[in-house]
């Protein structure tokens, strides 16, 4: 018995599994499933590709190689290598392949809500999804088996409540990994060239046609009739007013809000057990579907011509936040207590740490009036209102190519600038760079090289100095991988060198060519750079411009002092020292302690 | 009377140490044979966003990972702003423990909301609850900085208020947390024990 989370567990089930092969890309809230995989199970080959869209198809390779593998992304990155997630559906698999993918559900880390399970409905490829971290566990094992047994790529879908969720888990003490190897066919290829195979060759014999038949639309149906007898289908008959469809964490939230309910409570959500649902549907008088993010299953649950509740009497739900056991009882339990949350508690905008090398770009950028895209990074937080420094900001990796739409689009006579981090760099917007070269542009690129993909804890990246596979002559420098491009101006400065800085970025954003900025300083967070001498606001002096607190760093608080009267004061315990703020201040008022 | 269990929730802003707070705590029911359920809520950002942890103990199976509001047994929190964010959770006779450490939010640092006009300490001893306020500044020692060890502080409290043994305690806090802190450590346990030996004379 142990305490795990569930990413810990999903991480032991691989184990037990018998994974080789565990590739991905960093994404909360998943991230930390490659981290303990890598941690405690050094038999499975670990590695954070470049990309999710890579980190797949490495995956694919090895399971077409026969070993098992695992793809680990969140759903926003599936959205990256949902391409090659359609190559991979419906083809010859030989060892079994599972994606393990985060949900966001209720925002917490602040996607915009997506729903995992779309892709099982487009691609037809089967979903799982666990209710705590001993199914979290078991329902890993589950995937691979059903991967082999239906020749089709899995996915499990974990979401940030079960990742953070602790709780027991049985585990055997005795097993003895071993990594399962299974070769069943000699060629795998995309649908194109089995759906070509099927409407002209069915009934030949001929071996080189018989090769590269496969019948996948048959391995699904299958798979739905015996989705009825699979025990991770479970149907709980009890009271016969109330029945509930439901799955993942909401299940438990409906045994204990309804303990009268009769429940059918699935682990494979995806394809449906159709004769449970009926059987279900005719033991209760009202039949509610209780599910976490889109109304996918609700849908699917209509479609075979079953009438169930679910968005119309849920309507904030489910698309933007999680449901919670309050939910539930305050639609389906008369007369339960209302309780509201206080009015006026101030709420938490996100803001950088002290000390981030984002806070001196950001400023930069705002002081001169620069107009400039954001990227997916710790920079972003530079977008929300208390910061204002960016205009425009969308996916991972995007930052280079908006701009240079942008510029483009404006004939160049001004410059919109790009910046990205050093994975949204590596991830894919090193091909808005190399489009934007022979396509002639001049744009201007701010590259911040913290060493790290700090938004996600701080995993290494092409340019980081550490790494599961790191070795130092295998390390791509930033800037050499520009030059080779054919970018014209590259400079590397330090962040905390805010003249330097000041100057480098202005001079690119002023020449009428295309350019490189790097910035460079460890994440402070990752790497817990030694703090120096904190900074004070000398309270005559100061005027209260705010020009220091809308740097947006940590440490500068706007407070009531002990007389009543709001103060603006720097955390000492907060302050790295950086200086950012002293330089922003125009009435000398910021010292040194 | 046999303890069957509580509903624990443990709050506060990013780097104050909740989710070292709640793998404590757990380590010591799970010695004491309970079933548990910890679900960490943490928001975007590394540093300075809320963070927010449901604890369930219990000597029947856990189900929700969440505590529903008007369940919650205690409130231990670490931060005066996110204190009033949960007190509507709380059952009639639930506990508060609240550090009167405060961090502006952005917001209001930025003028896009205005501050709460009352003073928040004064809030939370109005509402009704027990109420226990620990003020870091009024407890600062050599031995420890307790601004980055308010949650072993506030553990100490909590142990003391419950009657656990501080033994056991401790040699969780030995097992668990890095070689250069166990002393700083100890000494925040100690300080806290002796705040709520002071409170609950």
């Amino acid at each position: 018995m142990k305490m795990m989370n569930g990413n810990e567990a999903v991480a032991r089930g691989a184990f037990e599994a018998g994974v080789k092969v565990a590739s991905g890309f960093p994404g909360t809230p998943s991230t930390e499933v490659m981290d303990y995989t890598q941690q405690r199970y050094p038999d499975i080959y670990c590695e954070w590709s470049t990309n999710e869209k890579v980190g797949l198809e490495v995956a694919i390779g090895a399971s077409f190689a026969g070993y098992r593998s695992l793809a680990i992304m969140k759903t926003v990155g599936l959205h990256v290598a949902a391409d090659a997630l359609g190559g991979a559906a419906g083809s010859q698999i030989n060892g079994g392949i599972v994606l393990v993918v985060g949900d966001d559900v209720g925002r917490i880390a602040g996607d915009d809500y997506n729903d995992v399970r779309h892709y099982g409905n487009m691609f037809n490829i089967p979903v799982l999804e666990p209710s705590d971290s001993q199914e979290a566990k078991d329902l890993m094992v589950k995937a691979f088996e059903i991967s082999e047994e239906y020749s089709t790529p899995v996915i499990l879908k974990i979401t940030s409540v079960i990742c953070k969720t602790t709780s027991r888990v049985v585990i055997d003490e005795n097993y003895t990994y071993e990594a399962k190897c299974r070769v069943k066919y000699p060629v795998s290829f995309s649908k194109v060239i089995m759906t070509t195979m099927m409407m002209n060759a069915k009934g030949s014999e001929h071996p080189k046609l018989v090769k590269c038949f496969h019948d996948f639309p048959a391995q699904m149906k299958r798979l739905a009739e015996d989705s009825n007898n699979l025990p991770i289908n479970k149907l709980e008959l009890k009271g016969k007013k109330i029945g509930v469809i439901t799955a993942g964490t909401p299940y438990y939230y409906v045994k204990e809000v309804l303990p009268e309910a009769s429940i059918l409570k699935l682990g494979l959500v995806m394809p449906l057990p159709e004769k449970m649902i009926r059987e279900l549907a005719q033991h209760v008088e009202t039949l509610y579907v209780i599910e976490d993010g889109h109304d996918i299953m609700e849908k699917n649950i209509k479609d075979l011509g079953i009438s169930v509740i679910g968005k119309a009497l849920f309507p904030k739900f489910p698309e933007m936040m999680r449901f919670t056991p309050d939910i539930i009882e305050e639609k389906l339990v008369p007369g339960a207590p209302q309780r509201t949350p206080m009015e006026g508690v101030p709420f938490r905008l996100p803001v950088s740490c002290a000390g981030c090398s984002h806070l001196f770009i950001a400023h930069i950028l705002k002081k001169h009036k620069i107009k400039a895209a954001a990227d997916v990074t710790c920079g972003l937080i530079g977008c929300f209102p208390h910061m204002e420094s960016y205009q425009l900001q969308k996916c991972m990796g995007s930052s280079i190519a908006l701009a240079h739409g942008y510029n483009v689009a404006k004939d160049h006579k001004e410059k919109f600038v790009a910046m990205i981090g050093d994975g949204g760099f590596w991830a894919t917007g090193i091909n808005g760079l190399m489009n934007l070269i022979f396509n002639d542009s001049q744009s201007t690129t701010i590259i911040v090289d913290n060493s790290c993909l700090a938004m996600t804890g701080g995993q290494h990246v092409a340019s980081s100095e550490f790494g599961f596979n790191y070795k130092p002559e295998n390390k791509l420098e930033i800037a050499k991988v520009c030059e080779a491009v054919g970018v014209k101006d590259i400079v590397t400065v330090d962040a905390y060198e805010f003249e330097g800085l000041e100057k480098a970025i202005l001079n690119a954003v002023n020449a009428p060519t295309n350019s490189v900025v790097i910035v460079k300083k460890p994440c402070v967070t990752r790497f817990k750079l030694p703090k120096s001498t904190p900074y004070f606001i000398v309270q005559d002096k100061c005027t209260q411009c705010r020009k220091c607190i809308n740097i947006g760093c940590l440490a500068i608080e706007s407070k009531k002092g002990k007389d009543g009267k709001v103060e603006i004061v720097i955390n000492e315990d907060l302050c790295v020292g950086c200086g950012l703020c002293s330089t922003a201040c125009k009435f000398d008022a910021i010292k040194l302690s | 009377m046999e303890d069957t269990g509580k509903n624990i929730i443990i709050a506060g802003v990013g780097g104050q140490g909740i989710l070292l707070f709640s793998n404590l705590l757990s380590k010591y029911y799970m010695k004491l044979g309970y079933e548990l359920k910890i679900s960490d809520v943490i928001g975007l950002g590394q540093r300075g966003g809320g963070v927010e942890s449901h604890f369930r103990y219990s000597k029947n199976p856990v189900l929700s990972p969440f505590i529903k509001s008007g369940d919650v047994d205690y409130l231990l929190s670490f931060e005066q702003t996110e204190t009033l964010r949960y007190l509507h959770c709380l059952k009639a006779d639930g506990v508060v423990f609240s550090s009167t450490f405060e961090l502006s939010t952005s917001s209001v640092n930025t003028r896009l909301e205005k501050d709460m006009s009352e003073s928040k300490t004064e809030i939370i001893k109005k509402s009704g609850k027990q109420t226990f306020i620990v003020d870091p500044d009024k407890n600062k020692s050599p031995e420890f900085d307790i601004s980055k060890m308010m949650n072993i502080v506030m553990l100490g409290f909590y142990a003391e208020f419950r009657g656990y043994s501080h033994d056991e305690m401790l040699q969780i806090v030995k097992e668990s947390v890095p070689e250069k802190f166990i002393a700083g450590n100890m000494k925040a346990y100690e300080k806290g024990v002796v705040i709520a030996r002071a409170e609950l004379a």
